[in-house]
């Protein structure tokens, strides 16, 4: 019994951690650039499909291919930015809007097109295997996804406090006008601002690879996930995404447990819906950081 | 102003010998005479074709519907691969002969993996065509919708789907494999040809087609004494196997039916051998009997027991289809791809003797359908002949295991092309 629920609450954290990632990126740009990225998805996406060519083509381990996938997704991250994005940002959201959810649709087709839809996974030494501690099994390639991903969001918490730029990033999130007045160059911030975020889309493909498939439609499942904790842990909210996205992972994974196997994105929609009721800013509050 | 012109220029013709007006005229006319003698040609080049064809008999259309774009595209893919192997394979050996030899002609249209479109597109290929029969489309889900357009537009539609609801209050729609409550008795009874006593984990997509398989197994389980100790939907696309397989280890269960489509089947298989857990599985038909699973899983695959409503191995004319599916795609025909062959080779039998293409004689025929030789025949026990409700009376499925990367048929005996392996 106890051991049954340790083990579900094991599965929530390591689950949880990677919506952390593609949520702390929709929360970043939303806190940052104050729009709602519907294509982050697709950018996980893509993120699993170069680790996939990398370890087909050159035999290059997915978790290794992070130190591509990243910087390439950042690189992307600033072009979007500097050349699409930045036209749309103003006054009216529709445009905004209708760039990102296009943006969604073109890169989902493209794949389609350029990959067919079918299923391919990356079969590594460690795909399979489990740590056993007592009744208790922890996957391998879960942990390190997991560990990764939590050193990736400490990295950024540490940026994000500590240096200039990181700073003004965090000043821009929180009054533009002014931070412009004070010096800081938006669209600077912005093009960092997504790039980071889509470099973590990108290590969030990177690490799903070990075991999960990459398809075209991969990202429409991890992303709904990431809108939900982006609400649930306050919008704009960095550290309230990471803490949203694992509470959500262990409801899941206590729901399907408890309540029913197609239950678990029941639980978590509840847990949402009576958190907003009660704190309708979200589990951060108001304040944005 | 034409007229003026006309009767100008005739006159101009008749009366003036002004060598300055007569080339004018001549280019004139020459210009019309050559439009009218150009536009002839363009046509017959155009048209050369109706009068041979007309010859050789008109086409006899026939419908494909399949989803090749969406979440079950891959799938569609290799369906319509397959329906132009078979429409070749009946033109090449001359077509329909009641009809002076009258090719087959493939009317495909992509359904999109969504109901919404099945209904639209089924609709818009029956009315923009005259269409003799209809096969589709895979999923139960859009079948179910595919054929009650089918059934009021008056057109035939035959399907390998297995959702036994295609069985109820309909006419037009004939089902020449194994329904999906026979798919669950053929698991019970492969569990009990490896295990003494199977205490069996059911767990399934909740959907049309997951939901109509597991009812089956609920209800027969009793009567072929296998217990089970979870029934459990899950919903289809996961992020995580392992909450539902932590489940099932705790249910006791030494045996797992999962009734997915491949991604989920693909996350069940991999963390149940991380886990560490010790069941046989039975991943049923859908997602497990093409060849994606095995590129997917690699050897963890084998030994994995399945139920399909065909296999390439089961008879000599289907592993002739087999061999050029194989040289064209570079895989082996999978169940739903072969039966569509078959049902095919039903279509073009139906046709011979209906003597016409009108879809209305075309049912009337394939009701009274009795092969059990040909390409037509192709399916488990070889004999294909419907019953009132469009079921094939002698369909059955076959039991298939995966034996050194290839899916071999185990069971029943008739169909069984290699031993049943205890895992």
């Amino acid at each position: 019994m106890l051991e049954t629920v340790a083990q579900a609450v094991i599965n929530g954290l390591l689950i949880g951690g990677i919506y952390a990632l593609v949520s702390i990126g929709v929360t970043l740009i939303f806190g940052v650039v104050k729009i709602v990225n519907f294509a982050q998805g697709e950018f996980v996406m893509i993120g699993m499909y170069l680790s996939f060519y990398l370890a087909t083509q050159f035999g290059i381990d997915p978790i290794v291919s992070l130190v591509v996938t990243m910087p390439v997704l950042f690189v992307v991250g600033v072009l979007i930015q500097h050349f699409l994005i930045r036209r749309v940002l103003g006054p009216n959201d529709m445009p905004q809007i209708f760039l990102t959810f296009a943006l969604s649709l073109l890169l989902l087709n493209l794949a389609l097109m350029l990959f067919t839809a079918n299923y391919r996974t990356v079969h590594t030494s460690y795909s399979d295997e489990a740590f056993h501690l007592g009744g208790l099994y922890i996957p391998v390639a879960k942990l390190i996804a997991f560990a990764v991903a939590m050193m990736l969001s400490a990295a950024l918490w540490v940026f994000l406090h500590t240096t200039d730029l990181g700073k003004a990033m965090r000043a821009a999130s929180q009054n533009r006008d002014v931070a412009t007045l004070m010096g800081i160059n938006p669209n600077r911030v912005f093009c960092v601002a997504l790039g980071i975020a889509l470099a973590l889309a990108g290590a969030a493909g990177s690490l799903l690879m070990p075991f999960y498939s990459a398809y075209p439609f991969v990202g429409q499942v991890f992303v709904l996930m990431a809108f939900v904790a982006v609400v649930l842990g306050t919008l704009g909210n960095v550290m309230g995404a990471l803490i949203a996205s694992l509470m959500m992972g262990v409801a899941e994974s206590l729901g399907i447990q408890y309540v029913g196997a197609d239950s678990g994105l029941l639980v978590v929609f509840a847990m949402l819906l009576l958190t907003l009721a009660f704190k309708p800013n979200g589990l951060g509050g108001g304040r944005a950081r | 102003m034409t007229k003026d012109r006309q009767q100008s220029v005739l006159n101009n013709a008749g009366s003036n010998d002004a060598s300055g007006a007569t080339p004018i005229l001549s280019k004139r006319q020459s210009r019309r005479k050559f439009l009218l003698k150009a536009s002839g040609v363009v046509a017959a080049g155009a048209f050369g074709a109706v009068p041979l064809r007309g010859w050789a008999a008109d086409p006899v259309n026939i419908g494909a519907l399949y989803p090749t774009t969406g979440s079950m595209a891959q799938i569609g893919v290799g369906c319509v691969a397959a329906a132009k192997l078979a429409v070749e394979m009946i033109n090449e050996a001359g077509g329909i002969k009641s009809l002076g030899g009258a090719k087959l002609n493939l009317i495909l249209s992509d359904v999109q993996s969504d109901t919404t479109v099945t209904r639209t597109e089924t609709d818009r290929l029956i009315t923009g065509n005259k269409l003799s029969a209809v096969h589709g489309c895979f999923a139960s889900a859009l079948t179910l919708i595919a054929s009650e357009v089918c059934e009021r537009a008056k057109v035939p539609i035959i399907t390998g789907s297995s959702s036994d609801q295609l069985n109820k209050g309909r006419t037009y729609t004939f089902t020449p494999f194994a329904r999906a409550s026979q798919f669950a008795k053929a698991q019970l009874q492969m569990a009990k040809l490896v295990g003494d006593k199977p205490k069996v984990a059911v767990i399934f997509e909740n959907t049309a087609f997951g939901t109509s398989t597991s009812n089956g197994l609920k209800e027969l389980a009793p009567g072929e004494g296998v217990e089970i100790v979870m029934f459990e939907p899950y919903s289809a696309g996961f992020t995580d196997a392992s909450p539902l397989i932590n489940k099932v280890k705790a249910s006791g269960a030494n045996a797992l039916f999962s009734v997915s489509y491949l991604n989920d089947l693909i996350l069940i298989v991999r963390t149940v051998k991380q886990v560490g857990l010790d069941v046989a599985i039975n991943g049923g038909s859908g997602g497990f009997v093409i060849p994606d699973f095995y590129k997917n899983v690699g050897k963890l695959a084998e030994g994995l027991q399945g139920v399909a409503h065909w296999n390439h191995d089961m008879s000599d004319d289907a592993q002739k289809v087999n061999a050029e599916y194989k040289k064209r795609t570079g895989d082996f025909l999978f169940e739903y791809a072969g039966g569509l062959v078959a049902q095919t080779f039903m279509i073009a039998d139906a046709l011979e003797r209906a003597g016409s293409a009108d879809p209305q004689k075309v049912r009337e025929a394939l009701s009274t359908l009795d092969v059990s030789s040909g390409y037509a025949a192709m399916a488990p026990g070889g004999k294909v002949k419907f019953g009132p409700d469009g079921k094939n009376i002698y369909g059955h499925p076959v039991g298939v295991q995966w034996q050194n990367s290839d899916l071999a048929s185990v069971f029943p005996k008739e169909d069984a092309r290699a031993p049943l392996l205890k895992t």
